[in-house]
């Protein structure tokens, strides 16, 4: 079943070029979507996949379906089911060969969660690099090739040094394979001098696809250049896969560094947080905002994961996963409002409310999950994020707070551009098509809001073992404290 | 007494036989064609016969002739197969390609089949005359393949310079030989080795100076900068199949070459020749990939990223010559992942430049996508491929090498290695983005051909299983102990 969430997708792209027929593109869309979103619903039974890559040099094809990494998985199924289906209506040139990318990110995506072994990662990390750019190459605006080569240069770029450090990882910890099982025990042993060589090749390729300040800048253009459609800008959202590489390889690998690194990275995020969300409020372009209001939940995310105590990592994660289902969903409804109004200039749009009430609805429901109202989505992870970097710095953690009020500026300021105002021009209301989409979107939102339990609970015993190698007894200590505070807190706003 | 072991012969034979008949019964045909299907029965032949020998050898039988002076050990075996895949697939490519561009002599396949025969026993030398006289047989056959296009200057000039330039290489060679000859009195690998470790050595001097000379001959056959200087020219001058056949054959030759030298003679010379040849090859990666990064015309950007390529390739083999079988057995595993992926690019400038070879600039690519879907499908999975982009061959075989080179020490080189490699990222995915991410400006080529076909089938398809199912080949590589026979 692990494996399946993978090639699933994969056989999908492959099945769509012997297909010419439209309806029946749909249909493997729907069925490679559908089932994938059922094996990661199923993932928390399955059975870890491994078999021999390279044995001799010690490469693996080894999935652990057991890790936090699951809770991801379902999310990006979740997103990935109604942004297909969409896709395959609101593109309208090259259909068939945007839908097989879609499903090759997603098969990349869930390597990506999934991978047990180093060099795998890797391979999942830049075999997902090719779909996001192409897609932004092929259907992105007019100035998609400047987008495309930024874009391409700082994911390249970071991600080499990874390289290195990944294939110098094996020879210098004696490790006998590349596989996370077998590194973990032996990478404690290494020098620290080492240790924080390592982390900062890791943290470089994290860092730029977390993206944490000043690596983001390729962010705003990928998105505005993106296709209309918005789906494009959903499967690059599922791909911000920095807070997972910290949390999941370069934390427990180097704890030693990643201790010493942790305040100047926490600051960082931090700022990343705020800085986003204060320029989030001065945007005009749809998207651009939009970019900047994610950009924004990422360096909560990396206030949670630096903060290095139990509550925050637990919270990074859930908030990785909630802002998926938040964020992709916005930019779902881009899409819709720009098939109405065929632009993303804020300043044209005005009181769509009085026509499109429904549509207005949803866009309020979504934008509110996004800016982390108790509830939705994004508000446990947003919550224990934060508690966590106040446990380490309750200035930095008060700093990173500041973003929260940005963010109801700019939320609330986005929807009265949008729907409220003077009416301008009439603008159709949500079909009924749209609203299936967005259905199963809208009704994950919800439940990861009120029950973050049992997807808290795996992300959990996760977390615990990333803690203990941190092996700072005064952190251990907070950390079972900070537990404890967070789910009161998750329960206190179910009640 | 002459010990031969015609079994362990068998393969360059097929070869040398096939190509004389070629030569005798190809005059009387009009076309080349029968020619080529001759040949590519020769190549067959030559396969099964590797085939069998690869069983013997992976059974621990050592198998040699002529003393120790010929070996068909699992290394040459393994380059056999690399430099058959090769010859192979430059038959493929020029079947209706001569036809097309009016190159069509009879000597041509006969020709590239001696070259190959000579590639073959460059890569079973255990001996310098050995080596020497492989090196001749390959280069002669190949000085008159790349200037192939009578009256074109481009190509004549390619093939003048390339002989010139081989000359001169052949001469560091033998000069080299000589004084490792006279420091020794031995030319077989194992008696220079053998001297050379011996107490009371008196001319340590005079070995490591022939072994930079001889280093220097086998740079330029690999194009090491700063001896890369005639790759981009005859690389672009001659007709692209030759283009294809030098970059994967005569490279597996030199890196065969090389590979053995390095890992039983050189050590023994002491730590200078090491050194020189890392430099060389930090030189080589900075240089190739800078140069390809402002090329227009593909051909000559292939050109230089063969450079580039032949920079890592000299990576592993540095590794080799620290002792670590991993180094040999990535040179190996890399050269194929190499002949399949750039084999298969050139395949594909064969179908989209004019028949004249003309037309390669990247803005005759532009659109391409949408012109002639499949061919640029393939096209992207080569570029990606060579740009070491994961899951594909390309990426695998740089793991290979950087992880060797590693272990045996060269981080900082590892390092370049890398950087390098993002550059490389850039120029071929310039590529990509120019099929894709433009409109088409000029009216594209519409040559097709069945037998191209089958040359692009079976390199895309062995780029994208090698990078999934890397195993499948290290295999081989891994059976039977160490790559290269003890001695």
């Amino acid at each position: 079943m692990t494996l399946w969430t993978i090639l699933l997708p994969l056989f999908g792209a492959l099945a769509l070029f012997a297909l010419p027929a439209r309806g029946a593109q749909r249909l493997v869309v729907l069925f490679a979507t559908l089932f994938t979103w059922l094996f990661a619903l199923a993932l928390p039974q399955a059975q870890p996949f491994e078999a021999p890559w390279i044995e001799a040099v010690g490469l693996y094809w080894s999935l652990d379906p057991a890790g936090a990494g699951g809770v991801l998985v379902l999310a990006a199924a979740t997103v990935m089911l109604p942004a297909a289906l969409y896709a395959s209506f609101a593109v309208r040139e090259r259909t068939r060969g945007f839908l097989a990318l879609l499903l090759l990110m997603q098969a990349g995506l869930n390597g990506i969660f999934l991978a047990a072994d180093l060099v795998l990662f890797y391979v999942f990390w830049e075999a997902t690099l090719i779909p996001s750019l192409l897609l932004l190459g092929i259907w992105g605006g007019e100035g998609r090739r400047q987008a495309t080569l930024k874009y391409l240069t700082y994911a390249v770029a970071g991600s080499f040094l990874m390289l290195v450090a990944i294939l110098a990882l094996r020879p210098l910890s004696g490790a006998p394979s590349f596989r996370l099982a077998d590194l973990l025990p032996a990478t404690q042993a290494l020098p620290f001098s080492t240790q924080l060589a390592l982390f900062v090749a890791f943290a470089l390729a994290f860092a730029v696809k977390l993206p944490l300040w000043p690596l983001h800048a390729w962010l705003p253009d990928f998105h505005e250049q993106n296709h209309p459609s918005g789906v494009a800008d959903a499967a690059g959202t599922l791909y911000k896969v920095g807070g997972w590489g910290f949390f999941a390889f370069a934390l427990p690998l180097f704890p030693e560094a990643a201790a010493a690194a942790s305040p100047y990275l926490l600051a960082l995020a931090a700022f990343t947080a705020v800085y986003a969300a204060v320029i989030a409020t001065a945007q005009t372009h749809l998207k651009r905002l939009l970019a900047y209001a994610s950009l924004s939940h990422m360096g909560i995310v990396g206030v949670g994961v630096f903060g290095l105590y139990l509550a925050g990592l637990n919270g990074a994660m859930y908030l990785l996963a909630a802002q998926m289902l938040s964020t992709g969903g916005l930019f779902l409804i881009t899409g819709m409002l720009y098939a109405r109004r065929e632009t993303f200039d804020l300043t044209a749009y005005g009181g769509l409310a009085k026509s499109a009430p429904g549509l207005a609805a949803v866009t309020l429901f979504t934008l509110f999950a996004s800016i982390g109202v108790p509830g939705l989505a994004n508000f446990p992870g947003e919550f224990m994020s934060l508690m966590g970097a106040f446990q380490r710095s309750p200035l930095l953690g008060g700093l990173a707070t500041l973003s929260v009020i940005a963010a109801g500026v700019y939320g609330v300021n986005l929807y009265q551009r949008l729907f409220q105002g003077e009416a301008t021009l009439q603008t159709r209301e949500l079909r009924w098509g749209e609203a299936a989409l967005l259905a199963p979107l809208l009704t994950a939102i919800l439940w990861f809001g009120l029950f973050p339990q049992p997807q808290l609970a795996r992300i959990d015993a996760h977390a615990q073992r990333t803690v203990a190698r941190l092996a700072e007894p005064a952190a251990q200590g907070a950390a079972v404290h900070g537990a404890a505070l967070a789910a009161d807190a998750t329960h206190g706003e179910d009640e | 007494m002459i010990d031969i072991n015609w079994l362990t012969l068998a393969p360059p034979l097929a070869l040398l036989v096939t190509a004389c008949i070629g030569i005798v019964f190809g005059i009387g045909f009009r076309s080349t064609r029968p020619t080529a299907l001759l040949s590519l029965v020769g190549v067959g032949v030559a396969f099964l016969f590797t085939v069998l020998l690869l069983g013997r050898s992976g059974a621990g039988e050592t198998l040699s002739s002529f003393g120790l002076r010929y070996l068909a050990d699992q290394a040459a075996l393994t380059f056999n197969v690399v430099i058959l895949l090769g010859t192979a697939l430059t038959l493929f490519m020029s079947y209706t390609y001569l036809g097309r561009a009016r190159l069509e002599h009879a000597e041509f396949y006969p020709l590239v089949l001696l070259s190959a025969t000579g590639a073959m026993v460059m890569a079973a030398a255990g001996d310098f005359i050995t080596l020497l006289l492989g090196l001749e047989i390959l280069s002669l056959a190949v000085y008159v393949l790349s200037a192939w296009r009578q009256g074109v200057r481009e190509s004549e000039e390619a093939g003048m310079k390339y002989f010139l330039l081989g000359a001169f290489a052949s001469a560091f060679l033998i000069y080299g030989i000589a004084l490792m000859y006279g420091a020794t009195g031995h030319f077989t690998y194992a008696g220079v080795v053998a001297l050379l470790s011996a107490e009371g050595f008196d001319q340590p001097l005079l070995a490591a100076l022939g072994g930079v000379f001889i280093l220097a001959g086998l740079a330029f056959k690999a194009a090491f900068a700063p001896f890369h200087q005639w790759a981009p020219d005859v690389y672009t001058g001659a007709p692209t199949p030759v283009t294809a056949f030098m970059s994967v054959v005569v490279k597996a030759a030199a890196f065969a070459a090389l590979l053995r030298v390095f890992a039983t003679v050189f050590p023994a010379l002491g730590a200078v020749v090491p050194v020189i040849f890392a430099v060389l090859v930090g030189l080589t990666m900075v240089i190739g990939n800078l140069s390809a990064l402002v090329q227009r015309s593909v051909k000559r950007m292939l050109a230089y990223s063969a450079v580039a390529h032949a920079g890592y390739l000299g990576l592993a083999v540095l590794a080799a010559g620290q002792g670590a079988n991993s180094g040999a057995q990535a040179v190996v595993w890399y050269l194929l992942a190499y002949t399949l992926m750039n084999a298969g690019a050139l395949a594909v400038m064969t179908l989209i430049t004019d028949p004249n070879d003309h037309g390669d600039d990247l803005e005759r690519l532009a659109g391409l996508g949408r012109t002639r879907p499949y061919l640029a499908a393939l096209m992207a999975v080569f570029m990606l491929s060579l740009a070491g982009i994961p899951p594909l061959a390309g990426f695998v075989g740089k793991v290979l090498v950087f992880q060797a080179a590693i272990q045996a020490g060269y981080l900082e080189l590892a390092v370049l290695g890398i950087v390098t490699s993002i550059v490389a990222v850039v120029y071929y995915f310039r590529v990509v983005g120019a099929m894709y991410f433009r409109e088409a400006e000029y009216e594209p080529q519409r040559a097709r051909s069945q037998m191209t076909n089958v040359a692009l089938g079976v390199a895309a398809l062995g780029t994208v299983l090698l990078g999934l199912l890397p195993g499948w080949w290290y295999g081989w590589l891994s059976v039977g102990g160490p790559l290269l026979a003890g001695f």
